[in-house]
Order: C-alpha cells, then structure tokens, then sequence
C-alpha cells in the first residue's frame, strides 16, 4: 500500500503504466482524425479542388488532452486509490464478526452493515478469512447460512444478505453457534452489539473474550432503539406510549400515524423526561381521523420494535341498527332507522338488521329504535351480550310507552309525558347541560333542541347516578347502567321526529358518537380460536406477506405470543377480521447492554476509507463516451438535428445518470425511509384494451398533421369517394379555417391504428365484411379514448327518414362495438354552431335527421363519439380540381353543396376542439347572431 | 405527396394569369390553335365573307350567305395558333438532394415548377408535352393531370436511373422547351442539348435549381464528400479554404449556361430551393410571354 497523506493506493504497481503515457501521446498525435463524410450532388465542381493551405491535419489540442485523461483515469483505476485510507486489523488469525441482527437493530442497520463492510475490507486486504454471525434467529424460510471461516468477498454477499429480524436476539443460542463453528482462536473478534441487554449477553461475552482480541461497537445516541408500545383507545384521546432502554437526559421523538394506504394521517410528539424511560404522547383527534389510523411508526427508526399495528378492536367501532332498512318506496323521513343511519353513517361502520343477523356479527354498539321493540327472547339475547361488553342504545317511543319491556336501565313509568301538545299547558322543554358523569359532558348544548314528549322514569335512589342527560326541568333524557362490561342505555325520547326535534339537531350526532366510543370495540374480545398469519411485520418494520413456515396462532394467544421466526408480529386472521400482534407489548422492556470492565469498545461510524477506483472508472466511462460522440460528430455522422448543443446535453445526462447509478452499493440496502403498510395485493387484471405500439413512420404521419381518416370500405367506388370527399373537405378547410388538414388517410382496421385521427369518416355499404375483433376492439378504443366517428348510411334517397337502425348493414357492422343508445341530434347541438350556425345537414341528399349518441351532454362531456347520418356527405365533398362537384346534389344543386362543406367544416370543428363552442363564454354572441 | 405538389402547383400558378407564349413565329407547320392571329387562317371564328374564287374548295361555300345575292361567297375564319411547349425537369439522383430538411429537395422544386407553368400554359390554352415522353402536347386540364401523373409515376420507379440531361429528340420548328435541371453536367454535355434543339428552330428556356448548400458550401474542416451519381468521393482537409474557388468554378458553369444560351436566344434562369418558386415563374412567365403582344393589346 503506498500512502499519500488522505490518499493511498491498494496496488502502486500499477501507476508504472503512467510511464506509456507519452507513448500515447505521439501516438494520438500520429493519427489524424477521419473526416466527416458530406453527401453532395455538385461534387463535380469540387474535383481537383485542393487547398491552398497546407498544414498537416492535426487532431485538436482539447480531444488530446480528453483521450489522455481517458488513459489516466483507467491507469488511476486499477492502482485502486483510497480516500482516508484505514490501518490494518490487530492480530493474525480470521475476523470473526458477531452482529445483532434482533429487532433493535433495525435503526442504523445501514451503518452498522457499513461498519462490517469496511472490517472485511481490511480482513481482506489482510488476507484474512472472515467468519460471520448473527445473534437472533434465523428466519424459517432463510436458506441455511455457511458457518465458518469465509473468503471475504462470500463474506461480503452474505453481510448484504442479512436483514434485522422482527424478534429479539439470542445470544445464549450465538455461543453453541460459536461452538459448532470451531472458529480459531486466533480469531480477531469484532461484535457489532444492538446495545441492549439480553439474558445471554454475559455467556456470549465470555466466549467472545477467549479469542484473540475482543471490540465492542455499540450503536450511537440516534441509532439506540425505541419500543413503541400499543396505544390506549379507551376515552377520546390516542395515548401511545414509548419505551427507551437508558434514561439519559429528555429525548424527543415523533410517531407518525398512517392509514391504510400508506398516507400519513397525524403526528404526535412523545417525550421522554429526563430520568424517564417511558415516553407518552396524545393525539386529540377526531374520530374518523383516528379510525383511519391502521399503524403508528416511531419516525426514523424504521423497525419492527418502532411499529404497533392496530386492529379492529381500536379502530372501527361496528355499529348495528336493529330494524329494516329505510325503504326508497316509504317514507323516510318518518323512519327511525333513516335518522340514526344519517347520523352515524360516516363516521362508523353501520349494518341494519334483525337480532340474529346484527348479533351473529362483530358488533360494538346495537341501536334499538322503539320500532323494532325485541321480543323476549331476543331481549334475552340482547342481555347476555351487553354483559359481554356491549353497548345497547334503545330509543322510547309508543311501544315502550306500552310497558312490559324489561331490558331498560331504569324502571318507567306507564305512559309517556307529553309537553306543549294542543291538551297540554307546558311548553316543549329544552335540554340542560349535561353533567359531569355523563360520557356527553362538554359537547355544546345547542339553543333549539325541544322535546315534546318523553317517558318517565320512576324516581329511584340511583336515578340521579343512572342519568346522563336531562331536560331543563331536571327529568332524565338519557338513563345508562353499565351491565358486565357493557352498557345499557335509553334516549328517552323517540329516535325520529315524532316526539322530538332531537333527532335533526347536530347534538343527537354528538351523541350518538360519544355512544358510540363507549363501547370497547368488537364486543367480547377474547380471542378464541386459532388464527392464521394474515400480514407480518419485517425487521424494518415493513408489512408483507408471511413467509414461509409462519404458525398458527393458539386461541390464548393474547397472553402466550412471543415475537419469534414462527409468529412474527403482524397480523393475524384473514382480510376481514384480523387482529394484531405487536412486538412492542410482547417483549421485555429494554435494558442498554451492561459489558464487563475492561472489553474494547467503540462507536459505529459511518466515515471511513473509500474506494476511488469507480469513481475514476466512472470518469473513464464518461470520456470515452463524450470522446465517441465528439468523433460521431467531427465525422458528420450525427443527424443534423442533433448538433453539438444537443450531443452535449446527452453527453452531461449520461454523465448524471451515471453517477447516480453507481453510488457505493451498500445503500442499495437502505431500507424504505417510509415503511408502509402493504396494501391488499390486488391482482391488477390484465388491461386487454391496451392500444397496441405504433411504428415511428405510422406515428410521425399521424401526428404530424392532421387528417382526416376514412374507413375502407373495400368497395373501390366509395373508397375513391370517400378519398376524394374528404380532399374536398379538407381544401374547404384549407381555405376557410385555421385547420389545415394534410392529405386524407384510408383506414384499415384490422391493420391501422385509428387513434392518430380526430375524425373517422364510414360510408356503410353492404359489401363491407364484418368487423374482426381486432378491428372492433381498435374502433371501440377510439371511441373510448375521445375518438368521433362519423357514420354515412349514404341511404337517405331511399329511405326517406326511418330511423337510422333500419339500415340493416349499418346494424350488421355495428354490431361488435359496444355502441350508446342513439337520439336524433336536438336542435341545438354544437355542431349547428361549432363553425358555421346551420339548421340543416345536407349532404348530396336532403333532409333526414343526425344521429348522436343519448346522454344530454353528460356522456363525453357533451362531445359526440359516433354520429350516424345519411345524405352520402363524401358524395356532395367531392370535388375536382377546380372546386367543381364530382357528383350531382339534389335537390338543392350548388347551394346545398356549399351546405354540405358548411356542415363537414363544423363536424370537423368538433372533432377538433370538442364543445368549446357550446361552452357558455360565447352564448352572448351566438345569439346575437341568432336573433340577426 | 404527389397528391399535394399537384395541389401547390395549381396554387403557384393562380398567382399569375394565363401565359400565352409568344408565338408571332409560329408558322403553318405548328398545330393550329385558339389563338386569334386577327388574320386569315385556320380556326373557329368568323372572320370575313370573300368571293368566290377559282381554286376555293366547293365545300367552303357559305351557302345562306350565297343565297342573299347574286356572287357565291365564301366564309373565312380567323386564323388561330397554339404554341407547343415541352417541358422536361431533371429527375436523377444528384437533384434528390435538399441541404436542410425543411426545404424542399431540388426535384420537388423542379416538378412543382414544371407543373405550375404547366398550368399556366393550359390556361392559356397553349398545348404542353413532356420532352421525351413520347406523347403528342395537349391542351387543357387533363394534359396537366397526366402531365403530373407520368411525371410522378416515374419518379416513383426508383429502378430506372434517369438521366441527368434531358433526352434529344426530334421537335418541331418554333416550338419551344422548357429545361428545369441543376445543370451540374459538363458545359459540353449542355451543348449538344442546347445545339441540337437549336438548331432545329427551338426556343429553349433553361432554369437551374441549385440548393443553397451547392451554392454556398457551407461545410467547415476536414470534410469527405461523396456524390450522389457515383461520382466518388473527394476529401477536403479544410473546406473553408476551397470556397472561394468553387464559388468560382460556379460561376464559371454559369457564365457557361448564359454563353450556351444566349446565340440561341434561350434565356438562362437561376433558382435557390430556399426562395419562393414564385420568383423563377415569374421571371419565365416573363420570358415565355408575348409581351409586346400584350402591350399591343
């Protein structure tokens, strides 16, 4: 290794090739560059023609220097140069490395694998084998990993190989690893340490201390990892709570909350006092923002530890009515169910239904409108489940008026109260602010709610406790008892409008919410039975499938998992009901690593030496790239467009690209700053309709100018018509407008791709064979896609008005393509004022009526894709060269000529720039002119 | 693109009235045409009545103007010629040539002014032909039309090489050729051409089409050139240094043209693919015209 201060080099010996360089030199200077090559038709005059200059052709000092700094580069390459080059390591036998690859080294994994490179760079210019280890488990499905001594560069693969594990290390497990591995004792050893604490820490480094030499690197401040524990849902806040292993000094960090897509729903800051290990932050959200939330994710740590998904049970509160749906054919507005389903819609997830469908599913609160009063057995039914941690809402009304219903929270009175009725002296009452106990205390009382009828209840000693709202005059509204784990309650009022105005306030919302997070989520939420790997979560804290070999859940689950390479924490259960289990509150709290005096520690470091040789290689690559183009280009054999500004834009691009390409491989390993949750793979059907390629030529005469297209009939009369119609038309354009459409395109579909085209002219005969598949699916795609295609029955003279399905080949030929229904064209349609104001369409024929397809502006945003017409237009834009008809017009003669081009300048008008003419800008205007 | 030079040459050409070419020479051989010569002669109009004289065929007599008196009279016609104008524009490789790629190429330039004098012609009822194409000159449109047909139906037959001079066949005295070409050709090559239609009576009018790059050369260094008849390949070290002599050598081909020409009284018109084709029909329009015609009219 020669040394040069910062700089040194791997292999000097190859600098002596510095020594040919004046050899390259005389030899470029030798050769003169070859001319450029010039196609010329006056050549003749050129002949014999010699220059009376007579300097010998030179190469040009600049592309000399270029080809000589392409030289230097590769010489510099291969001598490996080295930037901050590194001493070599202690003692003579192989590296042996120890990583903690367990959960906790998932922050500043990419530093760490860094820091391990660098040591097998040295072992391997040290010749020296390198033995690698990992601390946690292996994955079930991982290939077996090669024990013992390594050759570095085996070493390196299986170092890039390696990922953290989403459960903790084993080091106890690592010492009958070390065992079986025979390392030599004259092992270097090198532990690249999570920095926390594990029962087999002290055996682990009491083996690692017999060999010849022992480091320690412990992770730095940032990279020490933090635990994010599940958060508590109870109550209206999102509590999350974070663990870290030392309690040195305050700490801040952010959890990042995402929703299912990926997308970052909220932030909150936790902070860590400064003698604390436990951090705590609060998200005061509202409730559809915290539903969305489907994992929380301490930000820049990146790994399984930092992640706690959330299930069901802290999200979505399923939410039953009991009773039917509000039918379209009733009348809603009357129904109890159509108000609460108002009221509840958004924010939960609602099903409607009798006792036994609404129960049989998870459900957290059950609505019971006093319409749907439950028999006994249902109440029974009902009952047992509130014990199990429901919450059951009922509504008073005439039924339980009625008595006899048992399932309420306090006894009532017979009858109900009626207030401000026509035989009653009160006034309607309004509501007092709800006490302290009350679960709807602090939501704003509005001024206008009034309730008009209630029932009452008997005054009982724990009435007052009983009670969560209350009219003004003291008389409860809503009475609750908590039953088991659930609760019980009663509006005492109805749920629609009959005896209240409660139901249209923005308060019965209010309520109906705070109801509605009473509950504990999915009622009763044991786990009993065994439950399959849905998602789990990487040692990046990444969620994917599971891999191979994951288990089973047991049924005690929730108090039995562990985080190890046969249950990962993820999710458990299927795409509909899954519940999640987190590393978090599964493993013990973190400890830092506690060393025995005298072990060799240091620090992960992100600097170190670095390998020049790519970057002069890189270097190299682009001289002799820029060197290629500047011979391309003194030899003329660059297009002309791509004239040296050009040839170096590309050569600077390339030169970007390349450095971009090639930075040091290690941060292919970086993992995703963002962990997301993957979304449920959808198998994206495989898109039949895409349009297939175009060759350039076909393109650049498409896209080039515009033209006007015709179908091929195959019939060579009306092709020829066509043709010639649509020059008419065109040179019509020409001369009148601002398009100038280049000559027109005969269309086959089966081979030509319609899409280029603006306009599509079909003349129906009955000769045309069917459509292919090809051909129909080309057309529908056009259509599709913004295409217009202008159909031609060209039977007018004969068929005298009848609907434009009467031609029998028109129904024939379009019949594969998924055609809209048709209405005849209304009057004031943007093609009678796209370019000229027209009332009528001629064609050669008169009268009959344009067919667009239904839809009232809605469909295509009110810009035709197929119109069907019937006056044989090709027939009338036929013309020759001095603008004289090919074909006769009746019966108008010239003028209705004149017609026919008006109407085809305004068809290709809408072709062209849609309904902009129908936009309500320029209505003033039309119809001025319309009045004129 | 056939399609759309026919369409640019009826464009070019309506920007002039119709050409009538000069045709005070034309003698009896030439075929008779439409032109009122206001004297006697072969044509449709009435010109005058005359007597009758010994030699007149009987099938002259006007019979209802002999009926009116006693002398038997005869009905005279006005005389009316047409001038014959044969067109040729060259189609070889060397014109396939355009220096940048939004000019036209020489031959585009050649055809489109072949076709619009074309045009002009036939307006004026002139009859036109293509030199060499084996066809008797026509008048009207459709002359036109086919004109354009054949002339496109033989550039599209890439096999045939066609020559770089236009073929020398036998005319008739008075007509009148119109050679549209780059003539790059050796100036002998050009005299036999120029000579053999001269010497039969033929006015001649030629029109070299050159590309702006021919003219200028603007290449710089070392530059390899390559013909595109075959002509091989010549290699310059530093083009800038031959401008100046092949600006030479140009005008010196062209002093040669105009020297051809000018015994012969044909008129030489030079023509850059970079400028409006206008300018070259216009100053042939005036060449071909019978302007003193005109004035006196």
């Amino acid at each position: 290794m020669l040394s040069l201060g910062a700089f040194a080099f791997a292999a000097p010996g190859m600098l002596a090739l510095l020594l040919v360089l004046p050899l390259i030199y005389w030899l470029l200077r030798m050769i003169p560059p070859l001319p450029r090559l010039v196609r010329f038709p006056a050549i003749r005059l050129l002949m014999g023609l010699e220059p009376t200059e007579q300097t010998p052709m030179k190469m040009p000092w600049w592309l000399l220097l270029l080809r000589l700094l392409l030289a230097i580069a590769l010489i510099v390459a291969m001598a490996k140069p080295l930037l901050n080059p590194q001493a070599d390591l202690p003692g003579k036998g192989p590296l042996l490395l120890v990583i903690d690859d367990g959960w906790a080294s998932a922050p500043g994994w990419t530093a760490r694998i860094a820091h391990a490179e660098r040591l097998i760079d040295r072992a391997e210019r040290g010749g020296r084998p390198v033995v690698l280890m990992g601390t946690a488990p292996q994955p079930l499905d991982a290939p077996a990993m090669k024990q013992g001594a390594l050759r570095p560069e085996e070493a390196r693969t299986l170092l890039r190989a390696m990922r953290p594990k989403p459960w903790p290390t084993d080091r106890a497990a690592t010492v009958g690893q070390l065992d079986q591995a025979q390392v030599d004792a004259s092992a270097h050893a090198v532990w690249l340490s999570d920095g926390l604490e594990d029962p087999g820490t002290d055996k682990l480094t009491a083996r690692l201390r017999d060999f010849d030499g022992l480091e320690v690197v412990l992770p730095d401040q940032a990279s020490t990892p933090l635990v994010l524990l599940p958060p508590d849902s109870d109550g209206r806040d999102l509590k999350v709570r974070a663990l870290r292993p030392a309690a040195n000094g305050p700490r801040k960090a952010a959890v990042r909350a995402e929703d299912e897509q990926g997308r970052v729903v909220a932030r909150i800051d936790v902070d860590f006092a400064a003698t604390s290990t436990q951090g705590e932050g609060v998200l005061a959200a509202p409730v559809e923002l915290r539903n969305r939330i489907a994992r929380l994710d301490i930000e820049g740590q990146n790994g399984a530890g930092s992640a706690v998904l959330l299930d069901e049970r802290s999200r979505r509160r399923p939410v039953s009515i009991l009773g039917e749906r509000a039918s379209a054919n009733g009348q809603p507005l009357l129904q109890e169910v159509y108000y609460l389903e108002r009221a509840l819609d958004p924010y939960v997830s609602l099903s409607i239904g009798d006792r036994e469908t609404v129960l049989t599913r998870n459900t957290a609160v059950l609505l019971i409108p006093d319409g749907a009063a439950p028999s006994p057995n249902d109440r029974e039914e009902i009952a047992k489940w509130i014990e199990q941690g429901g919450v059951a809402v009922r509504f008073a009304g005439p039924n339980l008026a009625a008595g006899g219903d048992n399932l309420i929270p306090v006894p009532l009175r017979l009858g109900d109260r009626s207030l401000g009725g026509v035989m009653s002296w009160g006034t309607p009452a309004t509501l007092a602010d709800f006490p302290s106990n009350s679960p709807f205390f602090g939501i704003p009382m509005p001024k206008d709610v009034r309730i008009s009828q209630q029932v009452l209840a008997e005054p009982t000693p724990d009435l007052g406790d009983k009670t969560w709202a209350r009219l003004s005059d003291g008389t409860p509204l809503v009475t609750a008892e908590k039953r088991g784990k659930g609760y019980l309650v009663l509006v005492h009022t109805t749920a629609n409008t009959n005896w209240s105005n409660l139901a249209l306030s923005g308060l019965f919302v209010d309520m109906l919410q705070r109801l509605v997070l009473l509950s504990r989520g999915i009622a009763g939420d044991g786990i009993n039975k065994a439950l399959k790997p849905w998602r789990t979560l990487d040692g990046f804290g990444r969620l994917g499938a599971p891999p191979a070999g994951v288990q089973m859940l047991p049924a005690d689950a929730n108090r039995t998992f562990k985080p190890k390479p046969s249950t990962p924490p993820g999710l458990y259960g299927d795409e509909n009901a899954h519940v999640a289990f987190n590393l978090g509150d599964h493993v013990d709290a973190p400890k830092p690593l506690a060393l025995p005096p005298g072990v060799a520690t240091d620090r992960l470091s992100e600097g170190g030496e670095t390998d020049l040789s790519r970057w002069c290689l890189l270097a190299a690559a682009i001289l002799l790239l820029s060197d290629f183009l500047i011979s391309l280009w003194l030899r003329g054999m660059l297009p002309r467009a791509v004239r040296l500004r050009r040839a170096a834009t590309a050569a600077v691009l390339i030169a970007a690209a390349g450095l971009f390409a090639s930075p040091p491989s290690v941060e292919a390993q970086t993992p995703s700053t963002s962990p997301r949750i993957a979304a449920p793979i959808k198998v994206a059907a495989p898109n039949e309709d895409k349009p297939p390629p175009l060759s350039d030529e076909e393109a650049l005469r498409g896209a080039l100018d515009v033209r006007l297209a015709y179908i091929v009939t195959g019939d060579k009369d009306v092709d020829d018509t066509s043709r010639a119609g649509l020059e008419g038309l065109s040179e019509i354009l020409r001369s009148r407008t601002s398009v100038e459409p280049a000559d027109p395109v005969g269309l086959d579909l089966d081979r030509d791709e319609p899409r280029l085209y603006p306009l599509i002219y079909w003349p129906i005969t009955s000769t045309q064979p069917n459509l292919s598949p090809k051909a129909s699916a080309a057309l529908d795609r056009y259509l599709r896609t913004g295409g217009i295609v202008f159909v031609d029955t060209r039977d007018q003279q004969m068929s005298f008005d009848r609907p434009a399905n009467g031609n029998p080949d028109l129904k024939r030929l379009l019949g594969a393509i998924e055609l809209p229904p048709l209405i005849s064209m209304p009057s004031d349609y943007v093609l009678t004022k796209s370019f000229y104001l027209l009332s009528d369409f001629p064609g050669r024929w008169q009268g009959g009526k344009l067919w667009i397809e239904a839809g009232n502006g809605r469909v295509n945003d009110g810009v035709p894709t197929i119109i069907i017409g019937s006056n044989d237009y090709a027939g009338a834009w036929a013309v020759d060269q001095r603008g004289r008809g090919l074909m006769p017009v009746s019966p108008g003669g010239e003028t209705q000529r004149e017609m026919a081009f008006r109407f085809g300048v305004n068809l290709v008008m809408v072709a062209l720039t849609g309904n902009y003419k129908d936009d309500a800008v320029h209505l003033q205007d039309i119809m001025q002119r319309l009045r004129r | 693109m056939a399609q759309s030079t026919f369409n640019r040459s009826l464009e070019l050409a309506g920007t002039l009235p119709a050409l009538m070419v000069a045709a005070d020479r034309v003698a009896a051989t030439v075929i008779q045409g439409v032109h009122g010569r206001r004297r006697v002669g072969q044509g449709d109009a009435f010109w005058q009545y005359r007597q009758y004289r010994d030699g007149d065929s009987a099938s002259r007599i006007d019979w209802r103007q002999s009926a009116r008196s006693r002398a038997l009279f005869v009905r005279e016609t006005e005389w009316e010629a047409a001038a014959s104008v044969w067109l040729w524009r060259d189609a070889s490789p060397s014109m396939q040539y355009a220096s940048l790629r939004n000019l036209d190429t020489k031959a585009q330039r050649a055809e489109l002014i072949v076709l619009a004098l074309a045009n002009l012609l036939t307006d004026a009822s002139e009859r036109i032909a293509i030199l060499g194409g084996g066809l008797r000159p026509s008048a009207g449109r459709v002359a036109v039309r086919r004109m354009a047909e054949s002339l496109f139906a033989e550039t599209k037959n890439d096999a045939a090489k066609l020559p770089s001079l236009p073929p020398l066949v036998p005319l008739p005295a008075h007509g009148t050729v119109v050679l549209v070409s780059d003539w790059l050709d050796p100036l002998d090559r050009i005299e036999t051409v120029v000579r053999h239609y001269a010497s039969e009576g033929v006015r001649g009018h030629l029109v070299q089409i050159l590309d702006p790059a021919e003219e200028d050369l603007p290449f710089n260094g070392h530059v390899k050139f390559e013909g595109l008849e075959a002509e091989g390949q010549h290699t310059i070290r530093r083009v800038e240094t031959v401008r100046e002599a092949y600006g030479a050598r140009l005008a010196a081909q062209r002093e040669g043209l105009q020297r051809l020409a000018r015994p012969a009284d044909w008129t030489v018109h030079l023509h850059r693919t970079d400028r409006p084709a206008q300018t070259v029909l216009l100053s042939l329009y005036l060449a071909m015209a019978d302007l003193r015609r005109l004035n006196a009219a």
